[in-house]
């Protein structure tokens, strides 16, 4: 079987069966068993069974380095292994199911709830135990053996092929928003998602397919001239860069008007955790500092707005003012709130200066939650009202025109604060500040050498955080108009980290990217709502393990990567080139670059 | 440009060549000299905690007559401190152990606990329904004993094979933020597989009640918690202190290059730490389990923190520093906020017992990182 060795098939198949078990007993299965993506064939449940062998089968023929070199399959072993290793993942799995039709379903639900009858005839195609298992043997054969050849396959052919598949899988998932989308651009939707299943037709999704595929085959041919022309015409002409600008600006503008107002609630959602991880991003992935406890700053904002501009409490009989209230206008109240917000920055930052990295973490993570105590206390209930929480915070009008409804209204006032917030944060990372922050996260003990005043740098890190976190508060205040402390979970900063984290630390695009991915996609598909926090964590795990420098890198960071990484490669061919056995493997695995040193 | 750095120089990113550490620590000496405020600082900030904390206390047992707390009041605070925190205890050594080792915080740890915790769960239940529980109650208790420590064992073991093994030697923060994500993961498989209410746990009958000692009366409960965490505690000394592995441990927290170098296998002493830390979790998992007779999914997250917060109380890397510090922090916990808010007439003190926790973190974080029985390391914390 070539270099592929029959024992790492085995146990990637059993290691890709104890995926499936996972994924049937934590219920993601049955959950989208009937979501339909494309006809009534394909639903995600089915997707997700077919997933792990797959997987399996693309991991299981991962090239080796061999005496300095590193070996592929071909695609005939490739394929073969992949086969192999997903016929035993369904093995695997058949016979758990087989284990556990024969100790009875209802004993095994008393201790996991997911496990009902239901699933097992999901998973056995409602065809009967036998055949049941046959098809699921049948179908990790052939998804295994596709995900060998996706590796060892024709490069182009391969990427052609997964872009299309992945843009099916996409636009099925999406179906609801670009259905909603396409209504209102009254574009004719039927003969790309069907009425009755509500999924992509077949006939649409074979389109979609030829079309993505198609392009990029294309993108592949002419695209590495192309991308130089354009990267050329963006560094020469600044119109070139001011036309793009204004090309997004426009289309986020007018992107609310085409998807109607429950998508723009769930984009004023993402425009608030853009905030969040756009401060955080200051705090972590500018100056290094991890802060958990960033809800703090959240929740500061929002209760201050409610506060200065006239909420009153929340009460068992009504309504009724707090201890401490002024009224003033939204648009006056906020920067006394950022204000405030700062000067809270440096007083959580100061008295954990000296904290070490994953010290600070842990500190800052009891700070957030000592702010939800408080703020659910009957100790400060006359103030912000305990856990019935308070109203009637400003919408924020001016002359009459609300910016809580509809949410299309709010996603301006957000987007015209993101943008500030995007601006600063960007001119930030390029400034004397900006490099001072570098500085500090790549090694303190330098920077400090080198005169970089990393006492007040840090101190400036947690305000400038702080400021822009309270702004996300005050807007999210503004949003929903009533808040409660269990708004202000430990959760929102672990989610603010992970928006921050998928992107990339330090990557602008990349906060915008992660907030879309964490907060849209789960706003948009509800059914995901109760997976989100599940995701988020496994997501975190892969990320730091597989690609720690998140999906959309900071240039910067990322293009050391690359010339190290080149250097690397030029360093192992030479080697083997010189017939020059080379016995160590460079120790990280290519693609991964710690860039902090802490 | 003269050789004396320039203003704009000093708070910028200018160069100021300072070759050698000496001369850094020098140059952060004489600043230190110039402006000691954060010493200042300090001082201000600990004595009006002291204050705070003293005329709270003076406050609260001077109160009158019918509002105070009655002598036995105080009593079962301080058993209730005391159960507590032997629980802590427990649940610290496993921080301790692995951050002594690996130097990672893992952050996990409680989530080890609350698998133990469900994982018994199921036994416990149903002996109860047949009865077993009480027509042998010892074996059941051994059964759900061992069975709570072979499922915190193995959540343990995937834990550091499949999030941290591959991530040993990157920088701190990428362990944290991995053990942050596997913490949320579990937690949610846990919501996943057991579902999402809170469920009772069954205990037997020869547990409930109280006794009678010097005029106190302990709840059986809390009495066999301490029990069964001293006997924990003093083995795993032993154990650490005597056998060889117990040894290789030991070589391996102080230099694990050095140790892999002198044949000891680094990866079975993780695992194996990784194990023992189980091992304690589960145990404590049973003896909190049958303390408030209910499991449920987000438990671990609670005593998790307070677990560490005691492990850094104590002094992080230091196995009675744990122990201690679990004792501490449960008595600060089951005291503090009676003994100290009531005095300030705040409704409700008990309300604000987890702020009560962080808040003793932060402040021996800042005033004494090293913990009680810390070290003393030079080295920043």
């Amino acid at each position: 079987m070539g270099p592929v060795p029959l024992r790492s098939a085995l146990r990637a198949g059993v290691v890709g069966g104890a995926i499936l078990t996972y994924l049937s007993l934590v219920g993601l299965i049955e959950r989208f068993a009937d979501l339909n993506l494309v006809g009534e064939q394909v639903t995600l449940g089915r997707l997700f069974l077919v997933l792990p062998p797959f997987a399996v089968g693309y991991a299981v023929v991962r090239p080796r380095i061999v005496a300095g070199e590193r070996r592929l399959a071909s695609p005939r072993a490739g394929a073969l292994a992949g086969a192999l290793s997903g016929a035993v993942t369904m093995v695997v799995f058949d016979a758990v199911i087989a284990l556990a039709e024969w100790v009875d379903v209802g004993r095994i639900r008393q201790v996991f709830v997911t496990a009902t009858p239901g699933v097992i005839e999901f998973v056995t195609f409602e065809r009967g135990l036998a055949t049941g298992l046959g098809i699921l043997i049948g179908l990790g054969l052939v998804s295994g053996a596709i995900g060998g050849l996706a590796r060892t396959a024709n490069r182009a052919v391969a990427a052609a092929l997964s872009v299309g598949a992945v843009t099916v899988i996409v636009m099925g998932l999406l179906q609801r928003i670009v259905l909603i989308a396409l209504v209102q651009l009254g574009i004719e939707s039927d003969f790309l998602y069907s009425p009755i299943t509500r999924s992509l037709t077949w006939g649409g999704s074979a389109g979609l397919f030829v079309l993505a595929g198609g392009a990029n085959v294309l993108w592949h041919r002419s695209g590495p001239e192309t991308r130089e022309r354009f990267r050329g015409a963006m560094a020469e002409k600044s119109a070139a860069r001011t036309g793009i600008l204004l090309v997004v600006l426009a289309l986020l503008v007018i992107l609310p008007l085409l998807v109607g107002s429950v998508i723009s609630q769930v984009l004023g959602s993402v425009m608030i955790f853009v905030l969040l991880g756009l401060g955080l991003n200051i705090v972590v992935g500018y100056a290094g500092l991890l802060d958990l406890g960033y809800v703090a700053f959240f929740a500061f904002g929002a209760y201050m707005t409610a506060l200065l501009t006239g909420a009153t409490l929340n009460t068992t009989t009504g309504s009724a003012a707090p201890a401490f209230s002024v009224d003033l206008n939204f648009y006056i109240a906020i920067w006394v709130v950022v204000l405030l917000a700062a000067g809270m920055g440096l007083l959580i930052g100061a008295p954990v200066l000296r904290l070490r990295g994953d010290y600070l973490a842990i500190v800052t993570l009891g700070l957030g939650e000592i702010v939800r105590v408080l703020a659910e206390s009957r100790w400060l209930q006359p103030v912000v009202g305990g856990p019935q929480g308070m109203r009637g915070v400003t919408d924020a009008e001016i002359a009459g025109y609300s910016f809580r409804n509809p949410p299309q209204h709010f996603y301006y006032l957000a987007l015209a604060f993101v943008l500030l917030a995007l601006f600063v944060s960007w001119r930030l990372s390029a400034s004397r500040v900006g490099r001072a922050w570098n500085a500090m996260r790549e090694d303190e003990q330098v920077a400090d050498a080198m005169g970089v005043s990393t006492t007040k740098y840090k101190l400036l890190a947690f305000a400038m955080g702080g400021a822009v976190g309270s702004l996300g508060g005050a807007l999210f205040a503004v949003q929903i108009g009533s808040l409660t402390p269990a708004s202000f979970q430990i959760l929102v900063s672990i989610t603010a980290l992970a928006v921050v984290i998928l992107g990339g630390l330090g990557s602008l695009p990349g906060v915008v990217a992660g907030a879309l991915v964490l907060i849209g996609l789960p706003g948009l598909l509800r059914e995901f709502e109760e997976f989100r926090l599940l995701i988020y964590g496994a997501a975190l795990v892969a990320i730091m393990v597989l690609r720690p420098q998140g999906l959309l890198p900071n240039v910067r960071r990322m293009r050391e990567l690359h010339d190290e990484e080149e250097a690397q490669d030029e360093w192992v061919k030479r080697f083997a080139d010189e017939g020059a056995a080379v016995a160590a493997v460079p120790g990280n695995p290519p693609g991964v670059e710690y860039g902090d040193p802490k | 440009m003269g050789l004396r750095p320039t203003r704009s120089d000093e708070d910028g990113l200018g160069s100021r060549n300072v070759g050698t550490d000496q001369q850094a620590r020098t140059v952060r000496l004489s600043r230190f000299e110039r402006l000691p405020w954060r010493r200042i600082i300090l001082v201000v900030l600990g004595a009006s905690i002291v204050a705070t904390v003293g005329i709270g206390a003076f406050r609260t047992l001077t109160l009158p007559e019918g509002q105070r707390y009655s002598a036995s009041a105080w009593g079962d605070f301080i058993v209730l401190g005391i159960a507590q925190g032997s629980i802590y205890a427990l649940i610290a050594l496993g921080y301790t152990l692995v951050y002594g080792i690996l130097r990672m915080i893992n952050f996990a740890h409680g989530e080890v606990f609350m698998f133990g915790a469900f994982g018994s769960f199921f036994f416990a239940n149903a002996y109860e329904e047949s009865g077993f529980l009480e027509r042998q109650p010892y074996v059941a208790l051994a059964i759900i004993l061992g069975v709570a420590i072979a499922t915190s064992v193995v959540v343990a073991v995937l834990l550091e094979r499949i999030a941290y093994r591959p991530l040993r030697g990157a920088p701190r923060l990428v362990p944290l933020i991995t053990a942050i994500g596997a913490s949320l993961f579990l937690q949610n498989t846990a919501r996943g597989f057991f579902g999402s209410q809170t469920r009772g746990y069954a205990k037997p009958n020869f547990l409930e009640g109280r006794w009678e000692l010097l005029g106190v009366a302990f709840p059986k409960i809390r009495v066999i918690v301490f029990i069964v965490a001293f006997v924990s505690v003093v083995l795993l000394t032993l154990f650490i202190a005597r056998t060889t592995t117990g040894k290789s441990m030991r070589a391996v927290a102080e230099d694990s290059e050095i140790a892999s170098l002198m044949g000891i296998n680094v990866d079975r002493v993780i695992v194996l730490t990784f194990a023992i830390g189980g091992i304690l979790a589960g145990i404590a998992a049973v003896l909190f389990a049958m303390t408030f007779e209910a499991v449920n999914f987000f438990m671990g997250f609670q005593p998790g923190i307070a677990a560490f917060t005691a492990a850094v109380l104590g002094g992080i890397g230091s196995i009675a520093g744990a122990a201690l510090g679990g004792l501490m922090l449960g008595l600060l916990e089951s005291l503090g906020p009676s003994l100290i808010l009531t005095g300030y007439q705040v409704p409700s003190p008990f309300q604000l017992k987890p702020g009560f926790t962080f808040l003793v973190l932060v402040l021996v974080l800042v005033f004494r990182p090293g913990g009680i029985l810390g070290t003393g390391e030079a080295e920043k914390v």
